[in-house]
């Protein structure tokens, strides 16, 4: 028993201390950051200002916040409305398909969703394989513009961030107690009436959970509104990005990211009060 | 930010026990793309020393991290001109002793000595190049573009490419409003910043890194473009024209320079005087099709390329050029300021 919990010890201290190193004081550090201001000879002046604050509220910046709030409510939802359905498949199947497709839906994930990206722009560009095919089958007579539209950022945030959705409805599907539908059934339920009062209204802790995951990364992937956006209309990634890399202005690029951080709180308290401990096993 | 310091500094420490037990390395930062692999290697076999090779693809990026450490550990950078300019005035180069470097009788004298750095103690220009204009002539045949100005016609509606850098996209419009392309004057930066808004429903996209295949598969069919970039997108489309605007245009030149306090200096100064060879020099030419500052290395350029007056404009067409220099701090502010205003209202 000592060994063990030394062992305990040990692995929980690394914890942390790996935690305490590489994600509170970087974020510390922000933090301090956020209330300076930028310099000129040297990145930021030691000297405490509000002023970024106050800024970051003014009604330019609004804009960004609001597009990127569109942006990822859109690309959320039609997360939602894709996924459901496949979990719910995934979750019903048989053991030996169920493991096919959660294969199936991993694999991705071993290459790098930057290489994936690049991989949607030799589909969609205008000399590329979906043009090319529309156009030998004769449906169409000139390339359709996709790059570097709303739309190819859609479908770009869409592709990397369905899985996100999927895995956690599906945690939440398979331990569905399908008696209730029997149940349900027995009393003369319709079938739309078995899915909006049963099915949905328990699987809400896993959609809860799909959306947190999919909704603040949508505002953040900075490099797809890069690639497939042509870098034209700006959400909170691409933001903070040009403050920090472009025009140097750290304290607000700092900024930015804290609003950002207490906006993911905020959403992570909202997910917190609606959700009792067992549910929250979706979202790990 | 001392904690970052310290950790910064804790991390150097550890880099630095390593690279002091061997001997020879240099520490190498440069831009991507412009100086070849093999050369380093060749550098490598031929002097025995070992070098830790890392790229940027933006002035910036250099900028900020040399700025957010103290000791950066480079030996060599490679700054653009106007960077050159700003490092210089902010001591964070140092001199270069010319009589040590055998192969600088090398460099295009037209290069040296420049605004940026007048006495040119800092700088050795690798290669150079023009932004103008392209056209995709499959796409609009009988347009005839020769200035700037014409990229406000609405018949490019979404159909620019601008280049994803604020100081030359301003320095465009600067350009066609008559203007220096490093202008400081407030007012006028203003005067650009609302010109280029009206641009806005003509721009298609922002890009910088990989404009030759947005460009030579028809992604991009017109709008403004680095002068090498285009001879690179030529070679796959036929159908694609470079112009020298009119109006004047801007003059790039990437420099090699040694930060203050580069650990390796003597290797730094080996590497200097290798990378002004001709043989060695004319490599990056051939990579990247960028004009190369060194006159015995266009020596051995294939004729195609030496006499492509797209990469070596004529004397008469680079006296409407205009070498890109630093501009203000305040001025500076006010170019990312409107950039980022231009991004988000787009």
């Amino acid at each position: 028993m000592r060994h063990d919990s030394a062992f305990k010890i040990f692995s929980l201290s690394l914890i942390w201390v790996w935690l305490g190193l590489f994600a509170l004081l970087p974020f510390l550090l922000v933090l301090i950051t956020s209330f300076l201001e930028p310099g000129t000879t040297h990145l930021i002046q030691y000297h405490f200002s509000l002023e970024n604050y106050h800024d970051i509220f003014s009604s330019i910046y609004a804009k960004v916040f609001v597009r990127s709030f569109g942006v990822a409510a859109l690309s959320t939802f039609i997360c939602l409305v894709l996924a459901y359905p496949f979990a719910f498949f995934m979750a019903t199947a048989q053991d030996k398909y169920k493991n096919i497709l959660l294969l199936l839906l991993i694999v991705p994930f071993w290459t790098s969703s930057l290489i994936r990206t690049y991989a949607i722009i030799a589909v969609i560009k205008t000399k590329g394989i979906l043009n090319t095919i529309l156009l030998a089958l004769g449906i169409i007579h000139h390339p359709i513009e996709i790059m570097f539209t709303n739309t190819a950022v859609m479908i770009g945030l869409i592709y990397n961030l369905l899985p996100f959705m999927i895995l956690p409805l599906y945690a939440n599907l398979e331990r569905l107690d399908f008696q209730l539908l029997e149940a349900a059934r027995d009393l003369g339920a319709s079938k739309l009436r078995m899915f909006f009062q049963i099915v949905f209204p328990l699987s809400m802790p896993g959609v809860l959970a799909g959306c947190i995951l999919v909704f603040l990364p949508a505002m953040t992937i900075f490099y797809i509104p890069d690639l497939l956006g042509g870098a034209k209309s700006m959400l909170l990634g691409n933001l903070i990005q040009t403050e920090f890399l472009t025009i140097h202005n750290w304290p607000m690029g700092s900024t930015t990211s804290i609003i950002l951080t207490a906006i993911m709180g905020l959403f992570l308290w909202f997910y917190w009060r609606k959700t009792s401990s067992a549910d929250r096993k979706d979202l790990v | 930010m001392r904690f970052s310091t310290y950790i910064v500094g804790l991390c150097l420490l550890l880099c630095a026990s390593v690279t002091y037990a061997s001997q020879g390395v240099l520490n190498v930062y440069i831009w991507g793309g412009e100086v070849p692999d093999s050369v380093i290697q060749q550098f490598e076999k031929e002097t025995g020393i070992k070098v830790n090779y890392s790229t940027y693809d933006n002035n910036e990026t250099l900028y900020a991290k040399l700025k957010a450490t103290k000791r950066s550990g480079y030996d060599i950078i490679e700054p653009s001109s106007y960077y050159v300019d700003r490092m210089r005035r902010e001591g964070m180069l140092q001199v270069i002793d010319r009589q040590k470097l055998s192969n600088y009788k090398n460099l295009d004298p037209s290069l040296l000595n420049q605004a940026y750095d007048p006495t040119g103690e800092y700088d050795i220009p690798l290669v150079w190049g023009t932004t103008g204009l392209f056209i995709n002539t499959k796409f609009f045949s009988n347009t005839t573009l020769d200035q700037w100005n014409q990229l406000w016609n609405p018949m490019y509606k979404n159909k620019v490419l601008l280049l994803d850098d604020p100081r030359e996209v301003f320095s465009m419009a600067l350009i066609s409003l008559g203007y220096s392309a490093s202008d400081s004057d407030p007012q006028h930066i203003k005067e650009a910043y609302l010109k280029l808004k009206k641009l806005m429903p003509n721009v298609r996209l922002f890009s910088s890194d990989a404009v030759p295949s947005l460009v030579a598969d028809d992604d991009a069919t017109v709008g403004m473009i680095w002068n090498g970039d285009l001879h690179n997108a030529r070679e796959d489309n036929p159908n694609l024209k470079f112009v020298y605007p009119t109006e004047g245009f801007g003059i790039w030149v990437d420099c090699f320079a040694i930060p203050k306090d580069a650990p390796h200096l003597d290797n730094a100064y080996r590497f200097l005087n290798f990378m002004m060879r001709g043989d060695v020099a004319v490599q990056s030419t051939l990579q990247n099709n960028y004009a190369v500052a060194n006159l015995a290395a266009r020596q051995l350029l294939p004729k195609a390329l030496a006499n492509d007056p797209v990469i070596f404009p004529s004397a008469e067409t680079l006296k409407h050029g205009e070498f890109q220099m630093d501009v203000s701090d305040e001025a500076l502010a006010l170019y990312n300021y409107y950039w980022t205003l231009l991004k988000i209202e787009a």
